[in-house]
């Protein structure tokens, strides 16, 4: 098996846990908080996919989330993609357990940083959100980001590690 | 992992080269590359739906036959109030018809109504959106506005196969005007999201208040749209004002905080008013016009 | 998993290590600064020492007619701007296209760069405007035909780019946005004509121009009149200020004066009322005490005194005898169709209120209400439209100057009421004919007939046997040559107020003593036959011929004219006497007056079951040397109980076209059916 589907496979088996997500952050409108997990799932598939898989795998994860909301194209996808091939290519970094979860910590805190900013200088003028105001939303929205994160990575990984074993890919080769 | 490293170096010029191409890519295949990704979760969030319309459907299955015949009952008298109501509407309709008939007055109530289900709300300090179970498919377009009862509740923002995002009253990116109580003769003024803190119920601002403009004392003052505007019908609440009326910085106007009319995340079900004709403002959005949407980003 | 840990010195490892760093740093800092700034009492004995006082301007008060109609307010205007930096892509791409074209075009001559930058400039602006336009223009039949490819071109010059408003935008504000549309909703402009029709302007624009562009609505309040140039120079205008008006409540304590202030622009009124009434309808500025942030932002309020609108004004003029007066004023046209200036005024007999005073041409204070602009103030100039010309136009009375001439022979005793003159065509004085305006002359005319029919000859006689100086007295009694300086109790910078804006003072009266005053040599008895029959050196203004009218209906002399409606109080018509005449003698003059309407000059006016006196008067003068008439009319209603006074006056100009009766009537008929209308 050459694994060249190996990416698509893992969106699909990724996808419930961000549609959980958004079903989260549904049913918890009135907290006006976005639960943002797209950051985390990257971090297990960039220890075993190729490079270019992971590419196209983060960037899939980045526009499925950016599809339905009003931010500008490809703000989240290409933060995901950078780091992607940054964490690929140093995998040393996510060379444990507990590493994996610092990245993913790490990762998701960095992308909700970056989208809340781009949000906010878009709607900047229509909005009454002062600076502010606005260090205090983003406070509360990547706190709440590297929560998520490491509650749910231990979950998400080994899924999408069970995946990865089931697709037949070779276990990480992570020698420093 | 030497290998891997070098190769790192060409990924991130392959990506710095990416994101120049993505910058200056016609936004026509950026709109296809996220209306794609909108169609892929499209039937995740349709099924979501349908099946949690199941459960209800069990779970009133489950209810004692007691509790259904007085539900059915309640309804049956709820039902003849309302017939009557009907009634009289009806002889209002015909009436109003006819006098602007007699004033070559344009009609303003050519909507047709599409009643939806509220698949998902996605509300953030920057966006205040709800995902509605019906799309082009049905007849969606983009820009009709969203109404539950007499309540404004949004304006469709994006139109997809089979499902629609709807942009809230206390969406940033939403604007519509409106009359305010007490107001007489009634002065335009103008309604738009501002969203809010999280953690925090959203608001909406209202501008343009003249500066001798003041609430009538001791009561709700009420906000309704004007109907002037070609897209909402006249008089429908769009909400209340929220503390004083207050003057702006440059004091030539005064500004208010509006509570929306419906508390947005108990809606299950929305109708969206699709006017008969496309409204200007559509046509000068539509892609097929010659008119770019990037001239607006 | 267990591997050997990577070298983390890897500088690549710090580099993003320090960017994910600073990023929570930034907002962690970010957080504690807001919390330090919130609790520190430190923090905020530092700022306490960096206040600032906010000044900002009320709203002025309304301007209502007598029965409660706003003829002044305030509105929101809304301006569509174009953002030029934003759009400077799109100009550059529509710049490089006429290069090319006009390198196509003729390939040797060099392309004139400006002007293409200008034209690409325009064009562009020029097609957002036409968007815009498509948008809010409001007519529904189109719409509905309206399909993708139909896209309404715009051939109205008044809704395209104006040429010269853009280069004065480039010279002078290139920083600003570029105001496309300077009132959206402002009746009469070319977006639309009611007020319902700008409302829908505006609430299109907003509900579909997309947002989020360079294009953007911006608005603010300005002072608005809603009737347009209706009763223009009564009202006047308001210009902006940097003096507001003040507020020292509750700043006793505090030397507001020494604080750093920081003051908007405000509105004072320039002309008319709005400048005679100015202490009332400005209000109070509201004034706050704010601590400011080092960066300079107001912080938190300390305290405050809320701004608080000016009180309103209630004049005496009615909308619809007003708008009765201009109407019909500005219907006058000439032999050759051009419109003539005149002056309208009506005005209660008894309490002096004025009901309506018009004088055409005329201005839109709306206009003005931003800021004079020189075109618009030389158009009008031009026109001679600044000139009231009810209080400030002076003007020989002509045929109406009869009555007094009449009151004068009766007092003088040099003619009674039932006294017959002969009067033929013409009468000499001296080695000249003075003729009569009937080439066959009237034969037998007393005081009634006189006044009926505008003999001049029987005036030519009596004012020559009462002579001169008798013949001023009597009309200064009158008070024709008196200003009507009513003043207002206002503690103003100025001298004295006056409750009627710019009144006359130059008014003449003419006796030997003012002619040989002027140096104009010694006075004759033609200069006495002039004056008899109200030409020659006499001048007066509407106004002043309206209040005779209001006086003679009470038989007395003088009559206060006021602008503000009666309040009960006990009227107070300054310097009045009775009129001095005996019931036979009053009763032939208002016999005279009637039979005016009834048969005589004014009878192509009159009003079926409405009997009026009148009189009619067309002076002659030299407007640039070519001789024109002045036509008037002067008079009350009803004629068994008077109660309101008017005069009309219509300027000919170039041709002796015009008449008292036949121009200067119309004017007074219609004003009269207006008030009987409402009565």
């Amino acid at each position: 098996m050459t694994h060249r589907g190996a990416w698509f496979l893992l969106l699909l088996a990724t996808y419930p846990w961000l549609l959980g997500a958004d079903l989260l952050s549904s049913s918890m409108a009135t907290w006006g908080l976005s639960f943002f997990i797209s950051g985390a799932v990257i971090v297990t598939p960039c220890r075993r996919l190729k490079r270019w898989q992971c590419v196209l795998f983060a960037a899939s994860i980045g526009f499925l989330y950016e599809a339905m909301r009003p931010i500008p194209d490809g703000s989240v996808a290409l933060v995901l993609v950078f780091l992607a091939i940054y964490v690929n290519s140093y995998r040393s970094l996510v060379r444990s357990a507990s590493h994996v979860l610092y990245a993913a910590i790490t990762i998701n805190a960095v992308v909700t940083l970056t989208w809340v900013t781009i949000a906010h200088l878009q709607c900047a003028p229509a909005s009454s959100v002062d600076t502010f105001t606005f260090l205090y939303l983003a406070t509360l929205q990547v706190s709440l980001s590297a929560i998520l994160a490491a509650l749910l990575i231990s979950p998400i990984s080994t899924a999408q590690n069970w995946v990865m074993d089931a697709i037949g890919l070779p276990v990480a080769d992570i020698t420093a | 992992m030497e290998k891997n490293r070098q190769g790192a170096k060409a990924s991130y010029v392959a990506l710095a080269v990416f994101i120049a191409a993505w910058v200056m890519l016609p936004s026509a295949f950026r709109r296809f590359n996220r209306e794609a990704f909108a169609e892929f979760q499209a039937p995740a969030l349709q099924l979501l739906s349908k099946s949690r319309d199941l459960a209800r459907y069990w779970e009133l299955r489950s209810r004692s036959d007691e509790e259904l015949i007085s539900a059915s009952r309640d309804l049956s008298r709820i039902n003849a109030a309302l017939e009557l109501k009907l009634q009289s509407t009806d002889d209002i309709r015909r009436e109003n018809a006819r006098l602007r008939e007699m004033l070559r007055y344009p009609s303003s109530s050519e909507y047709l109504t599409v009643v939806a289900r509220v698949i998902s709300r996605d509300t953030s300090s920057w966006w205040q959106r709800i995902i509605i179970r019906k799309g082009r498919n049905d007849g969606i377009r983009p820009g009709a506005p969203v109404v539950f009862g007499n309540h404004v509740i949004g304006r469709v923002s994006i139109v997809h196969q089979n499902v629609s995002e709807v942009d809230l009253i206390t969406s940033p990116s939403f604007r519509c005007t409106a009359f305010l109580d007490g107001d007489v003769p009634p002065r335009i003024v103008h309604v738009g999201g501002m969203a809010g803190n999280s953690l925090s119920a959203p608001r909406a601002k209202i501008t343009v208040i003249p500066n001798d403009y003041s609430p009538p004392a001791g009561e709700v003052t009420k906000v309704v749209t004007t109907g002037l505007g070609g897209v909402f019908p006249a008089g429908l609440i769009i909400g209340t004002i929220e503390g004083d009326v207050l003057p702006t910085p440059e004091a030539r106007l005064k500004e208010a905080t509006m509570v929306p009319s419906k508390v947005l995340d108990r809606i299950d079900e929305v109708s969206v008013l699709i006017p008969k004709y496309p409204t200007p403002g559509e046509i000068l959005m539509s892609p097929t016009e010659f008119l770019k949407l990037e001239e607006f980003k | 998993m267990s591997v050997p840990s990577a070298p983390l010195n890897s500088w690549r490892v710090l580099v993003l290590a320090g960017i994910f760093l600073t990023g929570f740093v930034y907002v962690v800092l970010g957080l504690m600064y807001r919390q330090i700034f919130q609790s520190s009492d430190l923090v905020r004995d530092a700022e306490n020492q960096s206040q600032r006082v906010v000044i900002r301007p009320p709203a002025r008060g309304i301007i209502y007619d007598r029965n409660g109609q706003p003829l002044v307010e305030n509105r929101v205007r809304w301006r569509v701007k174009a953002d030029l930096m934003a759009l400077q892509p799109e100009i550059r791409k529509e710049y490089l296209k006429l290069l090319s074209q006009s390198k196509q075009e003729s390939y040797f001559d060099k392309p004139d760069y400006d002007k293409l930058q200008e034209n690409a400039r325009v064009n562009v602006l020029n097609r957002w405007l036409s968007k815009i336009w498509f948008v809010v223009d409001d007519n529904y039949q189109t719409n509905k035909a309206r399909t993708n490819k139909v896209y309404p071109l715009r051939d109205n010059p008044e809704r395209q780019v104006n040429m010269d408003s853009l280069r004065k935008h480039l010279r002078e504000s290139r920083a600003l946005k570029f105001i496309l549309i300077s009132d959206l909703a402002f009746p009469g402009s070319p977006a639309s004509r009611t007020t319902e029709e700008g409302d829908r302007a505006i609430a299109r624009f907003i509900e579909q121009f997309p947002s989020g562009g360079p294009i953007t609505l911006e608005s603010d309040m300005v002072r608005s009149y809603p009737n347009g140039s209706l009763a223009a120079h009564i009202l006047g205008y308001v210009r902006d200020t940097d003096e507001l008006p003040p507020n020292t409540e509750g700043s006793d304590d505090l030397s507001l004066a020494s604080l750093q202030r920081l003051k908007y622009t405000g509105k004072k009124g320039a002309a008319g009322i709005e400048e005679t009434m100015d202490p009332v309808l400005r209000g109070r500025s509201g004034w706050e005490l704010w601590n400011k942030t080092s960066s300079g932002y107001n912080k938190e309020l300390i305290r405050s005194s809320p701004a608080a609108q000016g009180t309103p004004v209630t004049l005496s003029l009615d909308i619809n005898i007003q708008k009765a007066a201009e109407e019909s004023l500005s219907n006058i046209r000439d032999s050759v169709g051009r419109p003539l200036p005149g002056a309208a005024v009506m005005m209660n007999v008894n309490t002096g209120e004025i009901l309506a005073m018009a004088s055409q041409p005329s201005f839109n204070p709306n206009r003005l209400a931003d800021r004079v602009t020189n075109k618009y103030y030389d158009e009008v100039d031009a026109n001679g439209g600044w000139l009231n010309r009810a209080t400030q136009g002076l003007y020989a009375p002509g045929s109406t100057f009869k009555v007094i001439t009449a009151i004068a022979g009766m007092r003088n005793h040099k003619v009674d009421w039932d006294d017959v003159l002969d009067c033929g065509p013409f009468y000499r004085v001296g080695n000249r004919n003075f003729p009569e305006h009937e080439p066959v002359g009237f034969g037998p005319v007393d005081v009634e007939k006189m006044l009926a029919i505008s003999c001049n000859v029987w005036n030519y006689r009596v004012g020559l046997s009462v002579g001169p100086e008798l013949l001023a007295l009597e009309a200064r009694r009158f008070g024709l040559d008196r200003p009507l300086l009513k003043n207002l109790n206002f503690t103003t910078n100025r001298p004295f107020t006056t409750e009627i804006p710019y009144p006359a003072t130059r008014m003449v009266v003419p006796d030997p003593d003012y002619k040989s005053r002027i140096g104009g040599g010694a006075w004759n008895q033609g200069d006495t036959a002039n004056t008899s029959i109200g030409q020659g050196f006499l001048l007066t203004t509407p106004l002043h011929m309206a209040c005779f009218a209001a006086s003679l209906s009470r038989g007395e002399t003088r009559t206060t004219p006021t602008l503000f409606p009666y309040t009960g109080e006990k009227v107070v018509h300054e310097g009045t006497q009775p009129i001095g005449l005996n019931r036979q003698q009053l009763e032939a003059i208002r016999s005279g007056m009637y039979r005016c309407v009834e048969e005589g000059t004014a009878k192509s006016v009159k009003i079926p079951g409405l009997p009026y006196m009148a009189k009619t008067g067309t002076a002659e003068y030299f407007k640039t040397g070519v001789k024109a008439h002045l036509a008037w009319i002067i008079g009350y209603a009803p004629a068994d109980r008077p109660v309101v006074a008017f005069a009309v006056l219509v300027e000919g100009q170039l041709d002796t076209s015009t008449w008292g009766g036949k121009t200067a009537g119309p004017v007074a008929q219609e004003m009269l059916k207006a008030w009987a209308d409402i009565r």
